[in-house]
């Protein structure tokens, strides 16, 4: 058959693809690859179409057993990657035999690794999508993440006769320090420019309430001049300011509507590469222009052929 | 007094009201309803709430101007529904401290008796205001003033599936188990939630909602879990 068996499903590791749309206004979340930079550029050197469903793997632990000859891509964090215990490159394809053992160590440096195979998961999509939302028991594998014994079935292709593997300038280093570009907008009018300034001048640290859901930041707290909102929708890569003062990024797992206030949103390209950081790593943030984000946006997604 | 703001690179919110009322809900939905059924490729997510909707769009067919033009073209202060009401839907409530851990934290409160306060919250009718939190979660106006109950100052890390809440003038259902800083005063056995119900959430905005009490056989009897 055609198909990985886990042998060990690690931390966190979850069937993803861009994501659920369209049911925001049942509460369904939009869930999807956390960093779409590593989940794509994985699909594409696979020549696999955008939406193609891949494995996101929190950290490593995961350890799979192939069944069948495939070609797969691995790209994003920096874990020790091995096939049948020798040492594989990440950020490339690879060409596996039936009987193949992969395992992945634990990250030195990023968060989340994505396993990708060509013509992808053989794995129904639920309410329009393959995204596991635990929370919601939905996607993937029954709404759960990959359990020991699991099997997760692919379509049977003839293998990659050529590597294709990422360019090597455009591999990201993952830094334990990063700027993040901020889009002013909902209600920072109730911010004092005082407070704003001081959102823009000082460094924060991850904490450790760092999930799917959001990354809550820490530093001196910043004031708003109300208590609350009318909940309202809330989008992806929002900057919520609840009453302790520190900002929480909302990302793919968000819920869908809340009522703190928020100073702006996180440009996505920038939440991909949050996505990527960990508890006590650093980020400042810094303003651009509704246009030239939207410029940014759109040149990332067409860069990868989108 | 219709406010158009951005919320994120590629999504934009309408602020129709600055309160809570069901002639501002009734104004957000017309013109929710309105603009959904137009099916317009370049809107992927339209979330309506109790006084905006945030809408998600596509930056290979909007820019931000474009979309504002497209919104101000659509979007009208004086869309109304036609005045259709929505469903009625009775949903069964077993009301009983096993169940309702709150039941006397909110009787002393209004300084009522237990069975004063079920009988106040299961006579009136609720309107669904929105949808949101958790899928299915559905936000219930109003309660009674005799019985709002701002929310427990720690929230619980765990509410029982099918459980009812009140905070403030606000009631719900939690669809799925899940923490939550409501009231909890009852219980009731049907899904809320379901990737089985047509359109997966029992509720959906608009409808009106009437608490029916039973008693615990029925509770039971119907598959309900204590």
């Amino acid at each position: 058959m055609s198909c990985f068996k886990v042998i060990e499903g690690g931390l966190l590791s979850l069937i993803q693809d861009n994501g659920r749309f369209g049911l925001c206004h049942k509460g369904l979340t939009q869930s999807g690859s956390m960093d779409e930079y590593a989940y794509r550029v994985a699909n594409n050197l696979l020549g696999n179409p955008h939406n193609t469903n891949c494995i996101e793997i929190t950290l490593g632990g995961l350890k799979l057993e192939c069944d069948d000859a495939c070609t797969i891509s691995v790209c994003g964090a920096n874990a020790k990657f091995t096939i049948n215990n020798q040492t594989a490159d990440i950020w490339r394809t690879h060409n596996l035999h039936q009987g193949d053992i992969l395992e992945f160590k634990f990250a030195t440096s990023g968060v989340r690794v994505y396993l990708c195979v060509k013509g992808g998961f053989n794995i129904p999509q639920e309410l329009g999508s393959c995204a596991t939302t635990i929370k919601e028991g939905i996607g993937g594998l029954n709404g759960k993440s990959l359990q020991k014994g699991d099997i997760i079935n692919f379509f049977p292709h003839a293998i990659q006769k050529e590597h294709r593997l990422h360019k090597a300038d455009f591999i990201p280093q993952y830094t334990q320090n990063l700027k993040l570009r901020v889009i002013l907008g909902y209600q920072d009018g109730y911010f004092d420019p005082d407070e704003v300034e001081k959102f823009f001048s000082q460094t924060y640290t991850i904490s450790s309430e760092n999930n799917r859901m959001g990354y809550k930041l820490k530093s001196d707290p910043i004031h708003c001049k109300i208590d609350g909102i009318i909940s309202e929708g809330i989008s992806f890569g929002a900057i919520q300011i609840p009453k302790d003062g520190q900002p929480i990024i909302l990302l793919k797992d968000r819920q869908t509507i809340g009522g703190y206030p928020k100073i702006g949103s996180v440009l996505p390209i920038d939440c991909f590469k949050l996505a990527q950081m960990r508890m006590g790593n650093h980020v400042t943030f810094e303003p651009i222009s509704i246009d030239l984000a939207q410029e940014k946006m759109k040149l990332f997604y067409e860069s990868l052929g989108y | 007094m219709i406010e158009y703001k951005i919320a994120s690179v590629d999504s934009i919110i309408v602020y129709f009201a600055d309160h809570i009322s069901r002639d501002n809900v009734d104004l957000v939905q017309s013109n929710y309803i309105h603009i959904k059924n137009l099916k317009h490729e370049g809107l992927i997510d339209i979330i309506p709430s109790y006084t905006s909707i945030l809408f998600h769009y596509d930056l290979r067919i909007f820019d931000f101007k474009s979309i504002v033009a497209f919104l101000q073209e659509h979007i009208a202060l004086d869309r109304r529904m036609d005045k259709e009401e929505g469903r009625l839907i009775e949903i069964p409530i077993y009301y009983d401290e096993s169940v309702g851990f709150d039941l006397a934290h909110v009787a002393k409160e209004a300084n009522l008796s237990i069975q004063e306060v079920i009988a106040i919250h299961s006579s009136c009718e609720y309107l669904v205001y929105s949808i949101g939190f958790l899928p299915g979660f559905a936000y219930l106006g109003e309660v009674d003033k005799r019985i709002a109950t701002p929310r427990l100052t720690s929230p619980r890390s765990k509410i029982p599936r099918g459980s009812l809440g009140i905070a403030d003038n606000q009631s719900a259902i939690y669809p799925v188990q899940s923490p939550g800083g409501w009231n909890i005063v009852g219980r009731t056995y049907q899904d809320m939630f379901d990737k089985k119900i047509d359109g997966f959430s029992y509720l959906n905005v608009g409808d009106r909602v009437k608490f029916l009490p039973i008693d615990k056989d029925e509770f039971l009897k119907n598959g309900g879990v204590i």
